[in-house]
């Protein structure tokens, strides 16, 4: 799996997730868009995260070096 | 990326990103139907009363009587309270809705109960104590008579003995003497007096020392042990004690020995040595003691059965008494109007509010017969509004953490809204590991299932910090799992959860893995942390260098959130002055280094250059002109660097100079225009209220351009050391997971190499402390502590204020909190 196609996945969770929130508890827009951008903010903080950890490894500049035993 | 986020607060309303609009209302409420109208107000609970009466001292206050009768009655209540508490009765904590009573039912029935209740206490109090002092009596004549009986043994026995040895021996060796003596006996026969009672234990030494000395010897004293303890009549104590007689001769021994025994809290009774008199005593008292027992018996009951009653209603009665009390407060505060017939009330409400106030205003009026309804109008002021946020279970707690920095100023854009789940996520980025994640989740669900039980309750301060915090630590532990996953550590431990690990041997015999290493065979590993990195020579170099570069990432995005956020404020406060000469070379110094800085890491990654970082961003400003060489990333990074090194120089007293200029334009012209038309109140109240600190008062160009420039220097250090200071992030997940893999290596695994269940077993024991205690305690705490300080400072100086109040409604409901 490549970077882009779990970028897509995070976003498909993400909608889902609004999606689910807007249809649970609808409590009128302003609370909605409250919902929504907690949303977005968790997706896009679980997103960085893991994005910076995937880059940081495609190309790796130092190798694992097994300890001797 | 992060940017986007700021995106929708702006324009559209949100819960949570701004306070409550507020309005100033002044109610004009006639003198009848004032009580019941605070009432309903304070049922409602969105009023705040301003203090109208703030110069009279509370004696001079209209309604100060009614509130020291509520204090007499609160008075009366602790005493209930107390005498409940004291018998042994718990308070019934559910609320009983029996007939509602008034004020002053309720004042002469709590009047009534308590002289009820003082009577009974003082009447059981006077038998109490003549029981003990019977049980005393009865002891001395029990123990006394014991005296006298052994007493008149012997001296019968030595009579005998006397009388015998005279019968054998009357001879001439009979001393003359004694035969005398015998012979004027009865005639001269001194009458001995004796006194009798009980004496505490620690102090017969003395007493006896002190009776010896005081008669020079002349007294016989026999003291007795009471085995069990006395209730001593006076103070109600138990002591233990000891019958004591004394026999002396003489009125002035008498004395003496009276005064003695007051000194020594000795309690005398009266002692018979006729022997038929005692026994009669006995009986007597033994009869009396019977009697007192069972009428102190039945005044318990009845003084049980009373408290129990007042038990019952006690919870009612005092929310009652507090509701009143808090009423004329409230009354208080009220000014009454020139024909003293209406009282004027003014305080800040809600605008939601206004309907339900007008509701409640016409309901009071109705409800009391008033005949003229009570007026409600908006006032307008200049004045700032307070804060008031409408927070849910889940949100008050975030909001909590941004109230201890500092409430935000009126609508000012609340960052409790994105500390909802950056707090969290920043606290796990510190905290990643997900078996000690899944530690926290089962301990604040432990504490969410049974939140209605904890809810009603009183606990610890700790306990209730937690409890409070439940639903923090509840996405503080979902937060850590996740990172936890992208760390791959469980306990330290990690799994190949997510597909084979992208490392593999360089040849079939594996020899040069402990030299020059593995070698990366397959697609990157798809989830988080390669599990081939455990336990590896180059692990702490590799993830050093990743989550130093992901604290600066994570770093700048938020810091630019907040930078988003304080445009997201010039916008709605309508200050282009601040979108202009802050928002935007904020924006261009910060992205121009750091933002940079981030964009380089980035496509380090992702080409797998051998760039120095350091050399770059050192050399961009030392030598922006020098060649490159191999640290050249992509192609016109010597152009990007040099145009930004420019703008950075630019925005520095573009931040500084434009605006204290501008503002002071925008004063002369306003001031140009003092006789202008007022403006339409109604649009320009936000604005006002905003801009307060200049359109009002005095204009002082100097303080203006000084702050200016403590707020240019703040940000331009700033920006150097608050990115700095999210390496924090990195330095306590390092700490994190090197003290987890301590515990697991040095404790578990060593304890498991000694092949000794017992050696085992201690060492799992001494592994699930250190673990809670430590690591799920301790860093829990500390990594708490470092997130909170990341949002108050790195986040929220680039926009937040801090500088409003909160609104304090007047509300029955905030009542109970307040008092206990």
């Amino acid at each position: 799996m490549g970077f882009f196609v779990t970028t897509l996945i995070f976003v498909a969770i993400g909608v889902i997730a609004s999606l689910c929130a807007r249809i649970c508890c609808n409590r009128g827009p302003s609370a909605n868009l409250l919902h929504l951008t907690l949303i977005i903010t968790a997706t896009v903080c679980c997103w960085l995260m893991w994005a910076i950890v995937y880059i940081a490894q495609m190309k790796p500049l130092i190798v694992p070096i097994l300890s001797e035993e | 990326m992060a940017e986007r986020r700021g995106g929708g607060g702006c324009c559209p309303p949100m819960d949570l990103m701004r306070s409550e609009p507020m309005q100033l209302v002044q109610l004009i409420i006639p003198a009848e139907s004032a009580h019941l109208t605070i009432d309903y107000l304070g049922e409602l609970g969105l009023v705040q009363f301003k203090d109208l009466n703030a110069e009279k001292s509370p004696f001079q206050r209209t309604y100060a009587t009614q509130i020291r009768r509520c204090g007499e009655m609160a008075r009366k209540l602790r005493f209930f309270r107390d005498q409940i508490s004291r018998a042994g009765l718990s308070l019934p904590t559910g609320s009983v809705s029996e007939a509602v009573l008034n004020l002053d039912d309720l004042e002469i029935k709590l009047g009534e109960l308590e002289a009820e209740l003082v009577e009974i206490n003082a009447n059981s109090e006077k038998l109490q104590r003549s029981y003990n002092e019977l049980v005393e009596y009865k002891l001395v004549l029990q123990k006394a008579g014991e005296f006298f009986q052994s007493a008149q043994r012997s001296a019968e026995a030595q009579q005998r003995e006397y009388a015998s040895s005279q019968s054998a021996e009357e001879s001439l060796e009979t001393p003359l003497l004694a035969d005398q003596e015998t012979v004027t006996d009865p005639s001269k026969q001194v009458k001995l007096g004796s006194i009798s009672g009980l004496v505490p234990r620690e102090k017969s030494m003395a007493f006896e020392r002190i009776i010896f000395r005081a008669t020079r010897g002349n007294v016989f004293l026999r003291q007795a042990v009471v085995e069990e303890l006395v209730t001593d009549p006076l103070s109600g104590e138990k002591v233990e004690k000891n019958v004591f007689v004394v026999f002396f001769s003489g009125e002035r021994a008498k004395n003496k020995i009276l005064k003695i025994c007051e000194a020594f809290g000795a309690n005398r009774y009266p002692f018979n040595e006729d022997l038929s008199k005692q026994a009669q005593a006995i009986t007597e008292v033994s009869g009396r003691l019977l009697e007192l027992k069972t009428t102190i018996d039945a005044g318990l009951v009845h003084r049980g059965n009373l408290l129990q009653s007042i038990g019952e209603q006690f919870e009612q009665w005092n929310l009652l008494v507090r509701r009143e009390k808090s009423i004329y407060h409230t009354l208080n505060m009220l000014s009454f109007d020139v024909t003293k017939k209406c009282l004027v009330a003014e305080g800040w409400s809600p605008i939601f509010a206004t309907k339900q106030i007008q509701d409640a205003l016409q309901r009071a009026t109705y409800d009391s017969n008033s005949q003229v309804g009570a007026i409600f109008r908006v006032l307008h002021t200049r004045e700032a509004p307070p804060t008031y946020f409408r927070t849910n279970k889940v949100t008050s707690a975030f909001q909590e953490i941004v109230d201890a920095y500092g409430v935000a100023k009126y609508q000012e854009a609340n960052p409790g809204v994105f500390t909802i789940v950056t707090f969290p996520f920043l606290f796990a980025v510190m905290f990643g590991d997900w078996g000690h994640g899944i530690c926290l989740l089962v301990t604040t669900l432990f504490l969410i299932i049974r939140e209605r039980k904890y809810s009603s309750e009183k606990l610890g301060d700790i306990m209730e910090m937690t409890f409070g915090g439940r639903y923090v630590i509840l996405l503080m532990s979902l937060f850590s799992i996740y990172t936890g996953l992208i760390y791959n550590e469980f306990f330290s431990l990690p799994f190949e959860l997510f597909g084979r690990s992208a490392y593999a041997c360089r040849d079939a015999s594996c020899s040069e893995a402990t030299t020059v290493g593995l070698i990366k065979a397959r697609d990157t590993y798809p989830f988080g942390v390669d599990p081939a990195w455990h336990g590896t020579r180059s692990e702490l170099p590799f993830l050093n260098s990743l989550k130093m570069k992901m604290s600066i990432l994570i770093g700048v995005a938020q810091m630019n959130l907040g930078i988003i956020l304080s445009f997201c404020n010039a916008l709605f406060f309508r200050n282009s002055i601040n979108v202009w000469c802050q928002f935007v070379p904020e924006m261009i110094f910060l992205n121009g280094l750091f933002g940079y800085l981030s964009i380089l890491i980035i496509i380090k990654w992702w080409t797998g250059s051998q760039a120095d970082l350091y050399h770059v961003m050192i050399y961009m400003f030392l030598g922006p002109t020098d060649d490159l060489g191999e640290n050249q990333l992509f192609p016109g990074q010597k152009t990007t660097q040099i145009v930004l090194v420019l703008l950075a120089l630019i925005s520095v007293p573009w931040m500084l100079i434009p605006k204290p200029f501008l503002l002071k334009l925008e004063h002369d012209r306003h001031h140009g225009h003092s006789y202008a038309p007022l403006q339409d109140t109604e649009e320009s109240l936000l604005v006002e209220t905003n801009q307060d600190s200049h359109g009002h008062g005095e204009f002082e160009f100097s303080e203006i351009f000084v702050h200016q420039l403590i707020h240019t220097i703040e940000f331009v250090l700033g920006a150097v050391s608050n990115t700095a200071s999210y390496l924090r992030l990195w330095a306590l997940s390092l700490a994190h997971s090197e003290l987890s893999s301590v515990f697991y290596e040095k404790v578990l695994l060593l304890a498991w190499g000694f092949n000794n269940v017992i050696i085992l077993i201690v060492g799992i024991i001494v592994f699930i402390f250190a673990t809670v205690g430590v690591l799920l305690v301790m860093e829990t705490l500390s990594a708490f502590l470092h997130a909170l300080r990341l949002h108050w400072v790195e986040f929220q100086n680039k926009f937040y204020e801090g500088d409003g109040y909160k609104f304090h409604p007047f509300s029955f409901a905030l009542l109970n909190d307040e008092e206990d």
